[in-house]
């Protein structure tokens, strides 16, 4: 479970997060919308606890992220918008590797079939991702995620520059993980993606959380409206 | 976190071009070094070896001489070059008194550019202190000897730096830092990793050229090659320690590579220029100059009043009056005598040398602390038997030999004695002997501990410092 609690987080006079609460339950998918700087990705980098917040609490399961930042990130799964890994590594052992310093062992049969889980092409297995897409690369990612058997998914604009297919394909991934009990944090400017995948829906603007929905509970228009409506588009809103 | 750590990172840097080039670089500047160390060694060598042939084709000619004399060959010699007046064997007949290199000595050139390796001390002679220095090329002291030391002291840290200034600053550049930094694990603690396994494959890299380098120069010595290892191991620990402080306090590669370079600047270049340039203000030698023509007035005057000087020595020396009578008295018996009051005459100021060289030689022992590349030269040249102290070591040794030397001849010269062949099987001999007790690991430990002061205010700069892994991963 990932849950904030009025976490606020200011640089000098400007606030970038403020008193953001939250919770996403297991087997939950919550999508945060915004335009840039509303204050999506210092979430995620709160949650991460990659950044102290000035006020506020994060949790993952009940644990605070800043007290105990290297446990809590046992059950946190990462993946930024643009994930990078080691060019000269193939797929298996960037697998291998991000996998192994965060303690799981994993034999070579289990590497390749989480590669297949993710989605990566079989012969894409032993190459070298110096050459590999953006698309083929968040595989990995994703592979990477499952590996590590997390109860919370933090995703950081994961779909931003993926072609629609390989899109489609990691929102089947996050609806398996879905099913699995993960808890799914997701930043993005897709809104046809969130309302497709998500459980849940917050708009945020200007560091605060402005609206929230059950994604079950609004149809795309209406949730364009009201995106449309909270950022001010009042033109495109019409 | 470990074992991946140093299975992947093996992998990453067999793969990098840029890596196989340093070690391919570090393997080429062993190797031309150590070469190029022990060609200054050959021709020190056989400089010697030269010398003490033509004293012994020098002494075979002679002793036939003599025995032939001994026999009553009348050979009809002028007795400027009679081998049985003991000054003319003194003079023409002096022993090599040598200091050979010791099997380490091609690591470090040190002094030995600089230094004379052998003196023909002779009894008449003018004091040895002030004939040690050797002409040197001005641009070859200019930018010193490529040797092993120079590889070690100057190159090293670069390729250590080149190494390891960007570990974490790439991964942040690349992007792939944020994922690395979502798994459970301590990024400083992944740094420090990294950056020890970096240093473990170095290490292999200097070990694997060092063995190269010795095996090439034919070195046998074990003890040298686990000792210099050891040293270079000593050093780099040093410079990898900068470099972690470095890589986990500043953010950009360029950032970390100027700053590490700056590090360079003042350790290698620096202090060690400082701490001579005031040691030159605060202590300064005599010039040489000014010994020869002071000691060029000396003699003049003492030639001016050669027999007052004489009685003076006679009536100091009875010993040597025993078969003094006038007709006696020849020009070797004044010379000798003026010589012996010119060096007293000239003691204050030869000691004046000596102190200010021994002040000054403390000075830069005591602040040689300040910077690991003044201890690990220091440290390789005692090694070598390039030191400073090796050279006086010599020094004192060569003024006791030729002291030693014209004791033996001054009874005969002054009891008017035929020099003999049974004289010439007595001639002392010089025998160099290196001051084992010059050498101590003392400096390593330095290093040490200057390296340990560098780990030591990282950890407290971190610890006072309120931003935590934001400062890393951002």
């Amino acid at each position: 479970m990932i849950t904030t609690k009025k976490i606020t987080k200011k640089y000098g006079d400007f606030t970038a997060l403020d008193q953001l609460s939250l919770n996403v339950k297991p087997g939950e998918i919550y999508c945060l919308l915004g335009a840039n700087g509303a204050g999506k990705s210092t979430t995620i980098n709160l949650v991460l606890g990659f950044i102290n917040p000035t006020s506020g609490e994060a949790l993952i399961n009940g644990k605070s992220v800043f007290k105990n930042n290297i446990e809590t990130k046992k059950d946190i799964a990462y993946i930024p918008e643009n994930l990078m890994l080691y060019p000269t590594l193939t797929a298996m052992e960037n697998l291998d590797y991000f996998s192994g310093i965060g303690g799981q062992k994993l034999k070579k049969d289990q590497l390749e079939s989480l590669l297949i889980q993710s989605g990566l092409q079989p012969e894409a297995f032993y190459k070298r991702t110096n050459a590999f897409s953006k698309g083929m690369r968040q595989k990995v990612g994703i592979a990477i995620a499952i590996a590590k058997q997390a109860k919370a998914l933090l995703l950081d604009e994961p779909t931003s520059g993926l072609d629609p297919k390989a899109s489609n394909e990691f929102g089947e991934l996050l609806q398996e993980l879905k099913g699995n009990g993960v808890a799914t944090l997701m930043a993005t400017h897709d809104l046809f993606r969130a309302k497709e995948i998500a459980t849940h829906i917050g708009i945020m603007k200007s560091g605060k959380l402005k609206q929230q929905f059950t994604a079950s509970d609004i149809s795309l228009p209406q949730l364009e409206k009201a995106y449309l409506d909270t950022m001010n588009y009042k033109e495109l809103a019409k | 976190m470990f074992t991946y750590n140093f299975k992947y990172e093996l992998k990453l840097l067999l793969r990098s071009s840029w890596i196989q080039l340093l070690t391919l670089l570090l393997l080429l500047l062993f190797v031309f070094a150590s070469y190029n160390g022990k060609q200054k060694v050959d021709k020190r060598t056989a400089d010697i070896t030269s010398a003490q042939t033509v004293v012994d084709t020098s002494d075979k000619e002679t002793l036939s001489i003599l025995l032939a004399i001994e026999k009553g060959e009348d050979l009809n010699l002028s007795p400027w070059v009679t081998p049985t007046s003991p000054i003319n064997i003194g003079n023409q007949n002096p022993r090599v008194a040598a200091m050979p290199a010791n099997e380490m000595a091609f690591m470090s050139v040190g002094q030995s550019d600089i230094y004379t390796h052998y003196v023909l001390p002779k009894v008449s002679g003018d004091d040895f202190a002030l004939n040690l220095s050797e002409m040197a090329s001005p641009i070859q002291l200019l930018f010193g000897s490529f040797d092993l030391a120079f590889v070690v002291v100057y190159l090293l840290p670069l390729i250590v730096i080149a190494f390891s200034y960007n570990v974490l600053s790439e991964e942040r550049e690349r992007g792939s830092l944020k994922l690395l930094a979502s798994q459970p694990i301590s990024i400083r603690k992944w740094v420090f990793q990294k950056i020890g396994i970096r240093m473990f494959w170095i290490s292999i890299m200097v070990l694997l050229a060092t063995t190269v380098a010795f095996l090439l120069n034919d070195i046998k010595s074990f003890d040298g090659y686990v000792l210099f290892f050891v040293t270079c191991v000593i050093y780099m620990l040093f410079w990898f320690g900068l470099t972690f402080a470095v890589n986990i306090q500043i953010g950009k590669s360029t950032q970390n590579a100027f700053v590490l370079l700056g590090f360079w600047i003042v350790f290698v270049l620096l202090i060690p220029s400082i701490i001579n340039q005031v040691s030159d203000v605060l202590y300064p030698v005599p010039s040489r100059n000014q010994l020869i023509n002071e000691m060029r007035e000396h003699k003049s005057e003492a030639e001016k009043k050669q027999d007052q000087i004489l009685d003076n020595f006679l009536r100091d020396h009875p010993e040597y009056a025993v078969n003094n009578d006038a007709n006696s008295k020849s020009f070797w018996h004044s010379y000798m005598a003026s010589q012996k009051i010119v060096k007293e005459e000239l003691q204050p100021l030869l000691s004046e040398f000596d102190n200010n060289l021994a002040k000054r030689q403390k000075w830069v022992n005591k602040l040689q602390w300040l910077s690991p590349a003044i201890l690990v030269q220091q440290d390789l040249n005692t090694r070598a038997g390039t030191s400073k102290a090796d050279y006086e070591n010599y020094r004192q040794q060569i003024l006791n030999f030729s002291n030693e030397w014209r004791d033996y001849f001054m009874p005969l010269l002054y009891n008017n004695q035929v020099f003999t062949s049974e004289h010439f099987s007595k001639l002392p001999i010089f025998q160099y002997k290196s001051d084992k007790s010059i050498i101590n690991g003392y400096r390593l430990w330095g290093v040490l501990l200057l390296t340990s002061i560098v780990l030591v205010i990282v950890i407290i700069t971190y610890k006072l410092r309120t931003k935590k892994e934001y400062s890393i991963i951002q």
